[in-house]
């Protein structure tokens, strides 16, 4: 079973059980909660749905977010892929999510996943993250804590730099 | 006939290969003429991740009995930049590096072009 | 200068941490070199032919004294005594070693400086008028927005990794010395009607592959409405701009494929559901703004004698006063601007040495206030006329007095093949060259205004698109060759150039930029600019005199 780590509210990280198996388009599905493409989930959602299993939906980077508005409430975790560490598309879905969809199930980071990018994935709002860099929880931890301070408002609520100051 | 070369990890510096070792002057590289060892050779090279940053083979061509990079490029690498003369390896001066700075044209080219600058 | 809050500081502190640890993480292995480049580009460390190179963020081209004599100091102890001043106003240092480079980001810091997106696909190092708050032109200071737009870009979690980079530009002059028509994103301060501040915004400008002058989206953006415009753009850039093709990923091809309108009205949709939320508050954009150093300006008469006297006694002094000296806001100051072009010397190269000068000038007639152009030059923007004659002296000694400001000498020219690992040909040599057929001063001031720009490859960092002359060098079965181009402005008036003709052979370029000269010279009319003439004569009499040797 690949590491999940999740992001708990007070903002510390730990190990957690992956109750969800990933499944291909291509791929038999196994019993249990299950992590499929949109594709697939427009096709089957329902049906899987009505089994009583959880459903998660993946999102490539190349899909809209916008496209998930009206299953979110059904939708137990958006998976966001990362296929390259330098594709940037997931944040502004996992931003919009949060900020405008009012998504507050698991948005969880696939694919290339370092803990060089969990500061960002963090403030766009992810809470969970199987990384590819076998970074444990401290490791994500110090990695989101790094920067005591932050310039913008974003999702994950932080203090930004010019309200910090009016309080100093 | 080929070389060896990479920039170093440690401080990004031009080397060269030889012998499973990387040395800092062009005039103590390994020459290649048989292809095979070549690319056996770049493929150990390879494998030195943090030793060295993307070791590649550079075609070389004879100029005044003595071998030169082909393009501009390497033998830029090879000397240092023309508008410092004393900055890089050209900095050393010798037989190899006067070689290289007068080496004429690229293979490639007519050779009507003097690229490197005597200064 | 914008003074560094204990925020301000703890920041760049903490980034400089987090990269001693990347590069500790790399040299044992633990990173690939694919990993961490992606990693080091983030702090504008580059591997570039002989070593690496460092970018060091220069936020609108503004530093001190303190900053200056650190950056000496470092070219000093980890360089090999010199920096190269850049078309984004920053200083690239040629010799670093990746050894070293955790340590000068910590010097750096320690003087509230630091390299952060410098390089990779992310927002870039804000660009802005080197006049701003010495020049009667403006509207607003520019570097109160730059500030801003600083702090927000810095480690920004969402657009941190854009399909390309991204470069911002603010001006607030009508003349445009920031090029921002040719950026990602060209701000203009306009004042509206009722007087109320806002912004001209131009989006998907660029040079490289496909250059474009960019597009007006909106004629006037209100100024307190900027953060959440730029979110608007950038989400919709970041959403839907190429990543297939690394040449096809700027904004501008986003812009074009879509048309201006299109976009614009994309831009529009997406703004209404971020509303002012996305906006900065007031309180922090004065913050900002008083957390600017102030400038202390004398009571002075517009002449001043002892200037007035030194010149007529020194033709030096008078040549250096006709072409380096800008007319300043307060009467009985001037803004200086020092040549970075030497004639023989490199493009926007300093000697450490240099930079302590410029900085004990700085300190002691200047404000403590130094700027960096994009045309690679330098600048002290307040300088009482009284002093001019000291500061002239001042640089004369440190060979930094050259007087050809704007003039055919002063050119532009990105690194090259002799520094970069992008480059096909060199861009260096060919600028000297140049410089040394107009090294004579008079006739290089009948020559006049004349920009020429030299790129060693496509990328354009040296603006060749822009150049009133520009030069690309390209590489030809192994050989330098050079493609002429003419008509392009950077400026308020920008336009990209037109081809000339097939490529020149390098020994060939600076005879044919000579024999352009003669032929403008021959043709133009009252007080046209070698720009002006060629746009009313077209290509056509240039580029019969440059190729007829080949008829």
């Amino acid at each position: 079973m690949p590491t999940l780590i999740r992001r708990q509210d007070d903002d510390q990280f730990s190990l957690a059980e992956d109750s969800f198996t990933a499944v291909a388009d291509d791929a038999p599905l196994p019993p249990g909660d299950v992590i499929v493409s949109f594709t697939r989930f427009q096709a089957e959602g329902d049906r899987l749905l009505a089994e009583g299993r959880a459903v998660g939906v993946r999102l490539e980077p190349a899909e809209e977010v916008e496209a998930l508005a009206y299953d979110l409430p059904r939708i137990a975790v958006v998976a966001l892929a990362f296929p390259k560490y330098r594709d940037g598309r997931a944040y502004t879905a996992a931003h919009l999510l949060r900020q405008r969809l009012g998504y507050a199930g698991e948005v969880r980071a696939v694919g290339e996943v370092l803990r060089e990018q969990a500061g960002f994935m963090v403030r766009c709002g992810i809470d969970s993250f199987v990384p590819a860099d076998g970074a444990t929880p401290q490791d994500w931890a110090h990695a989101v804590h790094r920067h005591r301070h932050v310039y913008q408002r974003a999702a994950d609520l932080r203090v930004p730099a010019y309200v910090e100051r009016e309080g100093g | 006939m080929k070389a060896l070369t990479a920039n170093r990890l440690i401080d990004g510096d031009v080397v060269f290969w030889k012998s499973g070792q990387w040395v800092e002057g062009f005039g103590d590289a390994d020459l290649f003429d048989d292809p095979a060892a070549a690319e056996a050779a770049e493929g150990q090279a390879k494998s030195q991740a943090t030793v060295v940053i993307d070791p590649y083979l550079i075609d070389l061509m004879e100029s005044d009995g003595l071998w030169a990079p082909l393009s501009y490029r390497e033998r830029i690498r090879a000397l240092g930049p023309t508008n410092h003369p004393t900055h890089g390896k050209q900095a050393v001066g010798g037989e190899v590096i006067e070689a290289l700075l007068h080496a004429d044209g690229a293979a490639r080219s007519s050779g009507r072009v003097n690229l490197i600058k005597r200064k | 200068m914008y003074q560094y809050d204990s925020v301000d500081q703890e920041f760049v502190a903490d980034r400089s941490r987090e990269f001693r640890e990347q590069v500790a993480r790399r040299l044992s292995g633990e990173l690939s070199e694919d990993q961490f480049k992606a990693l080091r580009l983030m702090n504008g460390l580059y591997l570039q032919l002989h070593a690496y190179m460092l970018r060091i963020a220069i936020p609108y081209g503004s530093l001190n004294s303190r900053q200056m004599r650190r950056l000496a100091h470092i070219g000093r102890v980890y360089d090999r005594g010199y920096g190269h001043f850049t078309t984004r106003q920053n200083l690239q240092f040629h010799w670093i070693k990746l050894r070293d480079a955790p340590d000068i980001l910590d010097q750096l810091a320690e003087v509230d400086m630091h390299a952060i997106q410098t390089s990779g696909n992310c927002i870039r190092n804000v660009t802005s008028d080197p006049y701003a708050g010495a020049t009667a032109e403006e509207l607003d200071d520019p570097r109160v927005w730059s500030e801003a737009i600083r702090q927000w870009s810095s480690l920004h979690p969402e657009f941190s990794f854009l399909p390309r980079k991204f470069k911002i530009a603010i001006t607030a002059s009508a003349k445009d010395r920031t090029a921002a028509k040719v950026h990602d994103i060209g701000l203009m301060i306009r004042r509206g009607r009722d007087g109320q501040l806002g912004f001209e915004v131009i989006v998907g400008g660029g040079l490289g592959r496909t250059p474009y002058v960019g597009p007006t989206i909106t004629e006037f953006l209100p100024a307190n409405r900027l953060f959440s415009y730029l979110e608007a753009i950038l989400r919709v850039y970041n959403r839907h701009g190429r990543r297939d093709n690394i040449y096809k990923a700027r904004i501008k091809i986003l812009v074009a494929a879509l048309g201006a309108e299109e976009f614009a009205r994309q831009v529009a949709e997406e703004w209404a559901k971020i509303g002012p939320e996305g906006d900065l508050p007031d309180t922090e954009l004065a913050r900002i703004r008083g957390a600017f150093a102030k400038t202390a300006f004398e009571p002075l008469p517009a002449v001043s004698a002892i200037f007035e006297a030194a010149k007529a006694a020194d033709p030096a002094l008078a040549r250096f006063a006709r072409n380096n000296l800008r007319p300043h806001k307060k009467p009985g100051y001037a803004i200086v601007e020092v040549s970075l072009k030497a004639i023989g010397e490199t493009p926007g190269d300093a000697t450490s040495d240099q930079m302590d000068v410029i900085a004990d000038l700085a300190e002691r007639y200047g404000q403590d206030d130094i700027r960096v152009t994009h045309e690679q030059n330098l600048v002290l923007p307040h300088v009482r006329l009284d002093d001019v004659p000291a500061v002239f002296a001042g640089l004369q000694a440190a060979g930094l007095a050259s007087a050809n400001v704007n003039l055919i000498s002063d050119i532009i020219a990105c690194p090259g093949l002799d520094y970069c690992a992008l480059a096909n040909a060199r861009a260096i040599p060919v600028a000297q060259q140049i410089a040394q057929t107009f090294a004579d001063p008079d006739r290089a001031e009948a020559i006049g205004e004349l920009k020429i720009k030299i790129s060693g490859c496509i990328n354009a960092c040296g603006h060749h698109h822009v150049g009133h002359i520009g030069i690309l060098g390209v590489d030809k079965k192994g050989e330098e060759f050079y493609q002429l181009t003419l008509g392009g402005s950077g400026a308020e008036d920008a336009a990209v150039g037109k081809m000339l003709g097939p490529a020149l052979p390098y020994d060939k370029v600076a005879g044919a930029i000579d024999t352009l000269v003669e032929v403008y010279l021959r043709e133009r009319k009252d007080g046209e600019r070698f720009l002006d003439t060629y746009r009313r004569t077209g290509v056509e009499p240039f580029k019969e005199a440059v190729y007829a040797d080949a008829h």
